[in-house]
């Protein structure tokens, strides 16, 4: 089987700038993948290229398709919300359904109708006049019921109240999801996304820090929760990070011997907020502040 | 085209007309409301001064006995005026339309939803131009339809006032039906007249950054002046052509219904004073196929293609940033 998405040496800049810098990634079908980074990391850019808004250098195949050339072909199969509140302003709810449904061949009104009833959006209510999160939701509906091989959501769900969040969530996991389609999605609230992805990747200025399966990361990374009188002994094992909560330090450690740590400690499996700030931190202060933020 | 094309298109070309409404359905609705309004108060202080409407029933019962010739000049040149009145309207809005067809969407971002459609950008761009050439003028004529019949009902009320035949006196050289296909068929050869000058803009539209309007006449303005000053300092004479003289006789030589055939009335009066205007003076089918027949028209056109095929290189490109 193809995969779903391809790339050799993929890059973008922008002047001097840098923004995706000759990065390798194979996606194979039936996969949530998380794209996280910090802000100007390069995230929105390689999305762009995948969509095709953008030029690039290098290879990249998305379905089998060059994304520069063959967009209107390949966006048979990939839908994508490139970022919040970007419906059309002047149009009414059942004007954008009807424009989706005539133009999409995998637009199933029927489905979209479901979502939207769990809402309070009306048909007739112009987009100018729903908040913020009314457009989210519209827009998530129309995305959700187009029956595509590839769904790239760039911070779905910015704007949206909790409660809809865990809905959308499920129901992209439990509805939408299944091995033929593949998910690419991007996020600064990680840890709403962390249990559903299958694999994850860590962008950082253009280059992939992090790339692999979730089961890896998990074999690969281990938090320990130290002892107060082990913390030294610990400390000597070369943590690559150390936080403290409640007067307790954590560790994290890269590919260390489990049984070793065990001894010292609490075991726990990291979650993808804690080894973001670990990985991107240290050189980056602002990207801290929105991990944590997020966190 | 085939089908499934043409069902596209017309979807997108009647997402144009739900952008926009004030311009396409309003506008024409506000100027027929204008006219008939017009007309009301001039009949109501027409029948005030005019006491048992005396006059008016003698105006209409002179007009019944004029010739036929007559009858169809007078008739056909009020609904013709009429039809220019909306068609110049028509025109500007067209152009702030066409302006920003292809920027608007960038600004507020709602490019990325249509980019996320499988909606080829050769497909984008021709529903502009479909919308501006046949749609709009189709959503006017119908403003003119209306507008016309309301006129030619009020006519007829006065008419049966003054006892005359409305049939064989009013409808019958007024001929509404051949008025309404000739405004039609003038009105799409129009736009192709002006495919060069609305693909400008369309093109315009498509990378300005900014004020596409602007930009798009401010290029040939600026380019306009410089080639006279070029041309006066370095031959101490005017250019030939400048491209400002050549848009505005492009304009204002079109086939619009007010447009008569000035040719024939500059021959006409040169040869002799004896010129008796009739319906043929005004524009009519045979005027309107030699807009056909003109190089000019078709080289308007290929400039035209060549603009639309730039809008589109650079509708591939064009990203919410």
């Amino acid at each position: 089987m193809k995969a779903t998405i391809h790339a050799e040496q993929l890059s973008r800049r922008y002047g001097s700038n840098v923004a995706v810098d000759h990065v390798d990634l194979d996606i194979p079908a039936g996969r949530i993948v998380g794209l996280i980074g910090p802000n100007g990391a390069g995230k929105t850019t390689a999305l762009k290229a995948i969509l095709g808004l953008t030029r690039f250098e290098g290879k990249l195949e998305v379905l089998g398709l060059d994304p520069s050339k063959h967009r209107d072909e390949l966006m048979q199969d990939v839908c994508f919300i490139a970022d919040v509140a970007v419906l059309p302003r002047w149009a009414r709810v059942w004007q954008i359904i009807e424009l989706t449904e005539k133009l999409h061949p995998r637009f199933s009104r029927e489905t979209c109708m479901k979502y939207l009833a769990r809402t309070r959006i009306k048909q007739r209510s112009r987009v100018r006049t729903l908040s913020k999160g009314m457009v989210v939701q519209l827009h998530l509906a129309l995305v959700m019921a187009i029956d595509a091989k590839l769904l790239v959501l760039d911070e779905p769900t910015l704007g949206l109240d909790i409660l809809f969040r865990k809905q959308f969530y499920s129901s992209l996991l439990n509805e939408y999801f299944d091995e033929q389609r593949t998910i690419l999605i991007t996020t600064h609230q990680v840890e709403e996304v962390e249990h559903i992805l299958t694999d994850l990747i860590f962008i950082k200025d253009g280059k992939f820090i992090v790339d692999s399966s979730m089961d890896e990361i998990y074999e690969r990374y281990t938090e320990l929760m130290v002892t107060p009188d082990a913390i030294e002994q610990a400390r000597a094992l070369k943590p690559i990070h150390e936080r403290v909560l409640f007067g307790r330090h954590i560790l994290l450690f890269d590919n260390a011997e489990v049984s070793k740590l065990r001894a010292l400690g609490e075991i726990h499996k990291p979650n993808v907020a804690d080894l973001f700030v670990a990985l991107m931190g240290d050189n980056y202060e602002d990207s801290n502040e929105t991990s944590e933020a997020a966190a | 085209m085939n089908t499934a094309c043409f069902s596209r298109l017309w979807i997108l070309v009647r997402r144009e007309l739900w952008e926009s409404p004030v311009a396409f359905k309003w506008t024409p609705a506000i100027i027929g409301g204008f006219i008939l309004l017009g007309t009301a108060l001039v009949l109501i202080i027409g029948a005030r001064i005019d006491n048992e409407l005396v006059f008016t029933i003698d105006g209409i019962r002179l007009y019944a006995q004029m010739e036929d010739d007559q009858q169809r000049l007078l008739s056909a040149g009020v609904l013709l005026t009429i039809a220019a009145l909306f068609q110049q309207i028509m025109f500007l809005v067209v152009i702030f339309y066409l302006a920003g067809s292809l920027y608007d969407d960038r600004r507020d971002r709602s490019i990325l939803y249509w980019k996320s459609l499988p909606v080829s950008d050769r497909m984008t761009v021709a529903s502009k131009i479909v919308t501006a050439c046949v749609a709009v003028p189709i959503m006017f004529l119908g403003g003119i339809v209306l507008t016309q019949l309301s006129l030619m009902l009020i006519a007829s009320g006065y008419g049966l006032a003054a006892d005359i035949n409305i049939f064989s006196e009013i409808w019958a050289p007024a001929n509404p039906l051949r008025s309404w296909l000739l405004i039609l068929y003038a009105s799409l050869v129009q736009s192709l007249w002006l495919l060069p000058i609305y693909a400008w803009l369309v093109f315009c539209s498509s990378w300005a950054p900014r004020l596409p309007i602007l930009l798009a006449a401010l290029a040939p303005i600026l380019i306009g002046i410089f080639q006279h000053f070029w041309s006066f300092f370095s031959n101490f004479r005017l250019p030939d052509y400048n491209i400002l003289w050549i848009i505005v006789q492009r304009i204002g030589k079109g086939a619009l219904p007010s447009n008569i055939e000035w040719e024939q009335i500059n021959d006409a009066s040169g040869n002799s004073a004896a010129f008796v205007p009739d319906a043929d003076t005004l524009i009519g089918f045979g005027s309107v196929n030699a807009y056909l027949a003109d190089p000019a028209m078709w080289i308007g056109v290929a400039i035209g293609l060549v603009f639309l095929a730039g809008a589109v290189w650079f509708r591939k490109r064009a990203t919410d940033s």
